[in-house]
């Protein structure tokens, strides 16, 4: 497929304009270092920026970035993983979709650099001090930084380029090691990048108001306490992000489509996202628990603040969200299983399934600690609701959480199994052990919930860990024996790709909006944390924007945030399709489709979507 | 722009106005900067009490763990605790022989001196992050509860002049202090008498906090009153082991060399 020459003209003056923003950087960094070493002091704060204030403006530029950088860590991920099953499942369509979002990733990266270069810019001339101290504990992570933007860009273009060019045998395998290495120059930026954020939140403890730049080991400053925890937590969020962002822009196109076939494609690159996106996301809670444990670890205070402090029902906003996540993500499941022969007879369990996941909601949702005044205090006998202060402690919510993911697995279950006709001879056998070990799993995080209400606090901290272990053991376990039970088992029917409601692909975009919503608010949580602080107990924030605000305002700005990202990324979509129209590939059904038509060998044991065929439903 | 596009926009709009309506409809709180205090020589104890109540329910964050509900991680403050009453109350009686100012500086500067049984360390130093009006602030805010205010402005200029050589060795006020002598000339007489004697005892002046410096130069060689300035972990004085860690080990630099040597000769001299 020949890509429009438009292409090339219309990104010009994108990348000319990153590359000089970010020679740019590279000089304020080099500079800031011998401007210190000649006594200069900057001035603290610079002029306040018009309309919105400094902060705003920093905060706004900085989280838009933060998405932007997200989407194009993380699509590259989605991309590599796309080529390698279309690679080793000689699969083509992986590997059309694989492009045909590196395609889009080429735009966005323009963006991301573009939106890099106005955060320094506001960085430089707003905060001056804050920069010019930053720049001099990280000058050289700052230059290999912007180095490694270069050799990041090189790549992106010399993997997207290629892709038509080194298309088989080794050099295809080339090709995907071009993309094995444009993801890892992201990573290492985006570990660099953390490095100076974690710095600000977890600055080593020997630092002091009074300690010069120049004198900060870089090591100490770079390995900070919460620098692993959040480099692990951002690539996983990343994955789960471009994997919601390909869902919805799938969405998209499914509802504008105008042929069965195209339909079909975007239904199944849809479901891929999606798929994508909840099953990464199941582990992202543990990554959370990690970075919560590390910020406990290096200051109390902090953790408490975080907590229980003037942040502790940014928490409850955080469960709402995540909730509306599950049920967004199970409901697309359970749509879905309209589109499998044979996912009818699973359909009275959804509205138990959902019953669990609203309850999880309810109670994940109850706050630990009203904040109320002191008449409302002493009618309550304390913090503690009489009878809502029960659920709102951690034994109750881990127990929610946990039961919830455990019923999101089981919609996956029950999709995988849909449309399979297991044949080995201990099939029932086989369920009935998933079924059980599902139920005693169940059982565990259920008393490990009510005992945590028996025993101290110590004690009960570590019981969450008992319920996570046995969460993860029983999906790994249960996986395993779905597996084996679907070896050599008969199809009940492909899948109709394109048969879906109009609703689920919409289900797509409140599951997109909702993920860059909790970004911003956890962001807010991530920043908010250090308070009056530009550096946590090292640089004190003496601006008229110090106090850290309530979370009322905090969501309008994160709002404004999910806003103009939400409107860039369609912009580069939209630019996307004026590129070049994807080549939808149709892989054609068996006569009869009685096994599971997949173009990865007819094997029964292909998970419904990402190995089956592509059949568009008749008559949509 | 058809009617996909305007459903997909009022989705979205629609969503997201849902969760900031969600974000504004809970209750408010703003995490303020902790007020800047600047207590003159007349201060009063209602001026600093005032200052340490809005420190203590605001900026301070104090009452994140210092909860008046069952299962709060900090011990209770405002309330009777175990029949010993409320903190300005029981204070006086938590270290022998130490003041309830004293004794409530040394828990907000240097916390992990004198834990509560049965709650986990996790406070940190309140002098790390406000200076030391605001923590002398918050000391008579506690006195007030149950207890006379003895905080005065001599405790907080005492405070001052010796930086970062208070009573509980607290890190440098977070306001960014240049480092430097934390007292002017070379006076060995002035300089014991503003900062050792707010630990130790010399002529039955100062705070019977660590051992007394009467006679220590016939109890130690200059050598080893030079080392035990600089490092005041490396050895204790017999009696006072408990007491291991609260000497700052800072006066190395706030002292000039000259300060340091003065100040040795002159403890060398009481024998």
């Amino acid at each position: 497929m020949k890509e429009s020459s438009r292409f090339d003209a219309g990104l010009a003056p994108g990348r000319v304009l990153a590359a000089v923003l970010l020679s740019g950087i590279v000089l304020l960094a080099g500079m800031a270092g011998p401007l210190l070493a000649q006594g200069y002091t900057p001035p603290t704060y610079g002029a306040d920026a018009p309309f919105v204030g400094s902060r705003a403006a920093v905060w706004i530029v900085a989280q838009v970035h933060l998405m932007f950088a997200a989407f194009v860590l993380g699509v590259p991920m989605f991309a590599v993983i796309a080529e390698a099953i279309g690679i080793w499942g000689k699969d083509a369509r992986y590997d059309k979709l694989a492009k045909e979002f590196t395609r889009l990733l080429l735009v966005a990266y323009s963006a991301t650099a573009l939106l890099g270069g106005l955060f320094v810019f506001l960085l430089t001339t707003l905060y001056p001090a804050l920069w010019s101290y930053m720049s001099e504990v990280f000058r050289i992570s700052m230059w290999i930084y912007a180095g490694l933007f270069f050799a990041e860009s090189a790549t992106l273009y010399i993997y997207y380029y290629g892709w038509d060019h080194w298309k088989a045998g080794r050099a295809k395998l080339g090709h995907w090691g071009m993309g094995i290495l444009l993801n890892v120059w992201g990573t290492v930026v985006m570990f660099i990048a953390n490095s100076w954020l974690t710095f600000m939140m977890s600055p080593p403890g020997d630092l002091t108001p009074d300690t010069a730049p120049a004198t900060v080991q870089f090591w100490s400053a770079f390995a900070n306490a919460t620098w692993m925890p959040i480099n692990i937590h951002r690539l996983i969020a990343n994955a789960v992000f471009g994997g919601a962002v390909v869902a919805a822009y799938a969405g998209y196109r499914f509802l504008k489509a105008t042929s069965d076939e195209e339909r079909a494609h975007y239904d199944w690159m849809g479901y891929v996202g999606n798929f994508i996106a909840i099953g990464v996301f199941l582990v992202l809670p543990f990554a959370g628990y990690y970075l919560g444990r590390e910020i406990y670890e290096y200051n109390q205070q902090m953790g408490v603040t975080m907590m229980g402090g003037f942040m502790s029902w940014l928490w409850i906003v955080q469960a709402f969200l995540i909730g509306i996540l599950f049920l967004a993500g199970n409901y697309y499941l359970w749509l879905g299983l309209g589109r499998i022969p044979g996912g009818e007879r699973f359909a009275p369990y959804t509205k138990w399934m959902l019953l669990i996941l609203v309850l999880g909601v309810i109670v994940w949702a109850t706050p630990h600690s009203m904040i109320a005044d002191r008449e409302e205090l002493a009618a309550m006998g304390g913090t503690h609701h009489p009878f809502l202060g029960v659920l709102g402690v951690m034994s109750a919510k881990n127990t929610a959480v946990n039961l919830m993911i455990l019923t999101t697995f089981l919609s996956f279950l029950l999709y995988r199994r849909a449309n399979k006709n297991p044949t080995v001879s201990w099939a029932g056998t086989g369920t009935m052990t998933q079924g059980i070990l599902l139920a005693v799993c169940a059982g565990i995080v259920l008393f490990y919930g009510v005992y945590g209400y028996f025993v101290p606090a110590i004690v009960r901290i570590g019981f969450s860990v008992y319920q996570v272990l046995a969460v993860l053991f029983t999906i790994i376990a249960v996986l395993t024996l779905d597996v084996l039970i679907a070896r050599g088992a008969q199809s009940r029917g492909a899948i109709q790709w394109g048969k879906m409601p109009p609703r689920s692909q919409y289900a797509l975009f409140v599951l997109l909006v909702t993920f860059t919503w909790l970004m911003g608010l956890m962001g807010f949580a991530r920043s908010g944390i250090r308070q009056h602080w530009h550096v946590y107990e090292v640089i004190r924030d003496t601006s008229e924007y110090a106090a850290t605000p309530a979370l009322g305002y905090a969501a309008q700005i994160i709002s404004a945030c999910v806003l103009v990202f939400l409107a860039m990324i369609s912009f580069v979509f939209w630019i996307g399709g004026m590129i070049a129209k994807p080549e939808l590939t149709t892989a054609k059904a068996p006569p009869g489709a009685a096994p599971l038509a997949s173009t990865t060998g007819n094997n029964p044991d292909a998970e419904p979507g990402l190995g089956s065929g592509l059949h568009p439903a008749p008559g949509h | 722009m058809g009617s996909v596009d305007l459903k997909i926009i009022a989705l979205v709009l629609g969503t997201i106005g849902f969760y900031t309506l969600v974000a504004n409809a809970i209750p408010q709180v703003q995490s303020e900067v902790p007020a800047e205090a600047d207590f003159g020589a007349d201060v009063t104890a209602e001026e600093l009490v005032d200052v340490g109540l809005s420190l203590y329910e605001g900026a301070g964050g104090c009452t994140a763990c210092h909860a008046e509900s069952p299962g709060a991680r900090a011990p209770n403050l405002l309330t009777d605790y175990r029949g010993q009453g409320t903190i300005g109350a029981r204070c006086g009686n938590r270290v022998p022989g130490l003041a309830c100012k004293d004794y409530l500086h040394q828990a907000l500067s240097d916390p992990t001196t004198h834990l509560v049984d049965e709650y986990p360390p996790i406070m940190p130093s309140v002098a790390r992050t406000m200076d030391s009006q605001q923590v002398w602030a918050i000391v008579a805010y506690l006195e007030s509860n149950g207890g006379e205010v003895t905080v005065t402005a001599a405790d907080i200029q005492a405070d001052a002049v010796g930086a970062t050589g208070s009573v509980a060795g607290g890190a440098p006020a977070g306001g960014g202090a240049a480092a430097g002598p934390a007292v002017a000339g070379e006076d060995p007489v002035q300089i014991t008498q503003t900062l050792c004697v707010m630990c130790h005892q010399i002529g039955g002046q100062g705070v019977a906090l660590g051992p007394p410096l009467d006679g220590i130069g016939s109890r130690l060689s200059a050598e080893q009153l030079r080392t035990a300035i600089l490092d005041p972990a490396a050895s204790m004085a017999v009696g006072f082991e408990q007491m291991s860690g609260i000497m700052p080990a800072t006066f190395g630099s706030q002292l000039t060399a000259g300060q340091l040597e003065a100040v040795v000769r002159h403890l060398s001299g009481l024998q």
